[in-house]
């Protein structure tokens, strides 16, 4: 295995990719009781138009299928589930799909072995029946109603619809009641054939584990070695214009106080370091937006808000800027906010104070096994590759290149949505 | 090197060496009886003292000063324990190995300075981090119903003990913010300070004596000896009938809460026996609830179980559809009878064991929940890691059964959703 060592964190990352194509990241610790393993494949609520393997024609499938399958594949034929399995072990085990993965984890400190091996086993062994794909309908709708009254899951949702024209981040990733209803055994199995293949998959282990033991588990598991098809997966995507969908938006909700979210939408298709230009505009939104800025000051002393924050997201070929608060005077505000965009008064020495601040974000992170599996993954799956020397990037940033960055940037293709309470 | 308890005078102060983490974390508690109307005049003082200080006036400028420190965290926490008020203070530094020399001197100045220097005497700065933090607390008080489950909770306990420090809603109360002023906050301040029990706990890789003298200089605790109460809760009488209460929302899901009282334990019941019995009823994947209600019989997204032993109180929620609500009920009391009768297996309780032996060793790579485990041996007289670990072996079958006869449930809350069916 290749070692990756994570610069001025005192950790390493081992990494190597199988012949199947199954990438594995091992992430050991010295000085910890616990270990996390996830089990991810490249397939999240995004990937609705693709050609099955061993077919020729393309086909569409109905929104939220990559979580309905994750829900399945928990599902044994034996009976026994993959949370009863771990239980024996007093190991938690869940799964999780986002809009690019889904993914299946055991988390725990006993039975390194058996887990691993159960693990490959799971998630290599689907059963799908009419009766338990139609069970599971009744599961789901309760879970997405469950989330329909909470404002901060419907504005994420509008956000979204309001951004985007044609990519599925649009659909919530559980799809709707009508979605799922037409999900199917078929359907699911010619998903899950094409993306559950190893080479589309990636194993990543951190914490307390021996890791030859590890790499030991995995060459020998009978599940794994079954499962090593390796052909290429076709996708048809359709081409997401580069303005917002909508740029007002007024909406009720069950809410107490009225909400207010302006959305930038910023193309990264020829930006050459994604990565970079990230960093820079985190820099910039907590110099000028942050705990630390004048600007909220400012709200503060004018009553515009009584709470803010922001955020920074990607979503395939965009970065989305958030500026979310609770506001009673949403024009007014959102004014505010367009000015500060635009005015690039920042000083190399609030840059200087924020590159502490992230230095040390990354010693904190790296300190927990789980949110370290966490970043590594996210930087593989959004950047392409795990970024090994963040602390030094941290330190190589300044205020030239940021000014040169920012400036580039067209505030203006945003998204103004405001949640009035119902009346 | 070993853990170990210094009487410092006015607190007591507990160290934790360890090399497990690369940061040193300390935790100032400071506890004292609760006073229902001084919820919200506590709660309101924790976030004004964090908002800002004496010699940093304004958020911004303590923020600025934070960040100089490599982002020292400092956050504060009340929360209600049995009687008790508990109101803590958390700072959260690296160690110098990744910052700089002299951090820590630092890091523990500023950590003091939000503790013992409020900002009372800039009257314009005052106004201004007290009118703000009024209209967000406001604004967070009338969100209560925004959180339907949590809403659901808390009128259940309402419900069921109007009176009883359990039932007191830990945001507090929207009448009682009126009362929330300059010299309020003060009155309360001192009054915190000088009558609370203290106890400072240090936990990371720190030389003894360097902490001890620092924690010495800075930490001007002048609090007087008090004799420690009972934190405990009892209940006088068990109830004979249980109580059904239905409230109509606005929603899509109806969030059901159900409130059940336990008589007396022995100390080997509420800390172990009862921990077991609550994983094997409803505290797991693997539970009754989760495995029959959920699983079997897809009737809710979530059913659990928990217990809170200072209370002696289970509380069993359950996100469900309205049209399930009696069988939910129904299949609710039929495994709680189950428990009683013994309808468990051995493998059933090995399972919760093991779970309960996993959680213990999940506490090893977190800082905070170390020194719960400290907290827990002065309120429940519960053991270290280690004598945990011998104790869950000991309990039994027969254990499990005696306990589960002492859970009578007293109160069914439903919050019904009204928009189901819509559109049927």
């Amino acid at each position: 295995m290749k070692e990756i060592k994570l610069v001025g964190l005192d950790q390493s990352v081992f990494f190597t990719k199988l012949e199947s194509g199954l990438e594995i990241y091992f992430i050991p610790y010295e000085n910890k009781s616990n270990y996390a393993m996830h089990y991810i494949t490249k397939f999240g609520s995004r990937n609705m138009e693709f050609k099955p393997i061993d077919e020729k024609k393309f086909i569409k499938v109905p929104a939220g299928i990559a979580h309905f399958l994750e829900h399945k594949m928990f599902e044994q034929e034996d009976g026994e589930d993959p949370f009863s399995f771990a239980a024996k072990t007093g190991t938690s085990s869940n799964a999780t799909t986002s809009f690019n993965t889904t993914r299946y984890y055991f988390e725990g400190n006993m039975g390194f072995e058996e887990n691993l091996n159960y693990l490959l086993d799971f998630v290599h062994t689907p059963y799908f029946t009419d009766e338990n794909v139609e069970k599971e309908k009744g599961i789901i709708t309760e879970e997405i109603k469950q989330y329909d009254d909470e404002i901060d899951w419907f504005l994420d949702e509008e956000i979204r619809k309001a951004i985007f024209h044609k990519d599925p981040v649009r659909f919530d990733i559980a799809g709707t009641e009508d979605s799922i209803s037409e999900i199917t055994k078929e359907l699911l199995y010619q998903t899950y054939n094409t993306y559950y293949q190893p080479s589309n998959m990636i194993l990543m282990i951190s914490g307390s584990f021996d890791k030859e033991r590890a790499m030991n588990i995995i060459t020998t598991n009978e599940s794994l070695k079954n499962a090593t098809t390796n052909k290429p997966i076709e996708e048809k995507k359709e081409k997401e214009p580069e303005e917002v969908q909508a740029k007002t938006k007024k909406l009720f909700f069950n809410v107490a106080n009225k909400k207010v979210a302006y959305v930038v939408k910023i193309p990264l298709k020829g930006v050459k370091d994604p990565y970079r230009l990230n960093l820079y505009l985190g820099l910039f939104n907590s110099i000028k937006f942050g705990l630390s800025s004048t600007f909220r000051e400012q709200m503060k002393q004018k009553k515009l808000i009584t709470s803010f924050y922001t955020e920074r997201e990607i979503y395939g070929e965009y970065l989305l800027l958030s500026y979310i608060a609770s506001s009673d005077r949403p024009e007014e505000f959102v004014a505010e906010v367009k000015k500060e965009l635009t005015t690039l008064d920042i000083e190399e020495s609030e840059i200087e104070r924020l590159k502490k601040v992230w230095i040390s974000s990354e010693v904190v992170m790296v300190d927990n096994i789980s949110l370290t599996l966490d970043n590594i993954l996210y930087d593989v799956i959004t950047y392409g590759n795990i970024i090994p020397n963040k602390t030094e990037i941290y330190r190589s940033l300044n205020v030239v290149e940021l000014k040169k960055m920012i400036s580039k940037i067209n505030f203006s293709n945003a998204s103004f949505i405001t949640v009035c309470p119902k009346k | 090197m070993k853990d170990k308890t210094i009487d410092m005078g006015s607190y007591l102060l507990h160290l934790i060496p360890t090399k497990r983490f690369k940061t040193i974390t300390i935790r100032v508690c400071l506890r004292d009886t609760i006073v229902k109307e001084e919820i919200t005049l506590r709660n309101f003082l924790a976030s004004f003292l964090t908002y800002a200080t004496d010699t940093y006036r304004t958020k911004r400028e303590l923020v600025l000063h934070c960040q100089d420190l490599y982002a020292l965290n400092i956050s504060t926490k009340t929360y209600r324990a049995g009687k008790f008020n508990m109101m803590n203070f958390f700072m959260s530094t690296l160690n110098e190995k990744y910052t700089e020399e002299g951090m820590l001197e630092k890091s523990i100045e500023l950590f003091a300075d939000v503790i013992f220097h409020p900002n009372f005497n800039d009257l314009d700065k005052f106004k201004e981090a007290y009118d703000f933090l009024k209209q967000s607390t406001e604004n967070a008080l009338k969100g209560l119903k925004e959180n339907p489950s949590l809403y659901s909770v808390t009128r259940m306990l309402e419900t069921m003990g109007p009176n009883m420090p359990y039932s007191y809603r830990e945001q507090g109360y929207l009448e009682d913010l009126n009362n929330v002023n300059l010299d309020t906050l003060k009155q309360y301040y001192q009054k915190m300070m000088i009558g609370s029990l203290v106890d400072i706990y240090v936990i990371g890789d720190f030389e003894e004596e360097a902490i001890v003298s620092l924690l010495k200089k800075y930490m001007e605790f002048d609090t007087f000896k008090r004799p420690k109460d009972s934190q405990m809760i009892y209940h006088s009488k068990l109830p004979q009938r249980t109580k059904t209460v239905i409230e109509k929302i606005n929603g899509n899901q109806s969030k059901l809460s159900i409130g059940c009282k336990i008589g007396e334990l022995t100390e080997f019941e509420r800390n172990y026996v009862l921990t077991l019995y609550n994983m094997i009823l409803g505290g797991s994947s693997e539970s009754k609830f989760f495995q029959i209600i959920r699983e079997k019989h897809s009737l809710a997204y979530y059913v659990y179980s928990s217990v809170t032993k200072l209370d002696h109180i289970m509380i069993i929620r359950a996100g469900i559809t309205k049209e399930n609500f009696n069988k939910t009920i129904k299949l609710i009391k039929k495994l709680m009878k189950e428990m009683e009768q013994g309808k468990f297996t051995e493998e059933n309780i090995e399972f919760a064991k093991q779970n309960y032996l996993s959680l213990l060793k999940e506490i090893e790579d977190n800082e905070n929940a170390i020194i719960e485990t400290y907290l827990a041996k002065d309120l429940l007289n519960l053991g270290n890691i280690e004598e945990r670990k011998e104790e869950i072996k000991k309990v039994t079958k027969e254990d499990i059964i005696n306990v589960s006869k002492k859970v009578k449930m007293d109160t069914i809350y439903l919050l019904e959703g009204d928009k189901e069916n819509e559109g049927d």
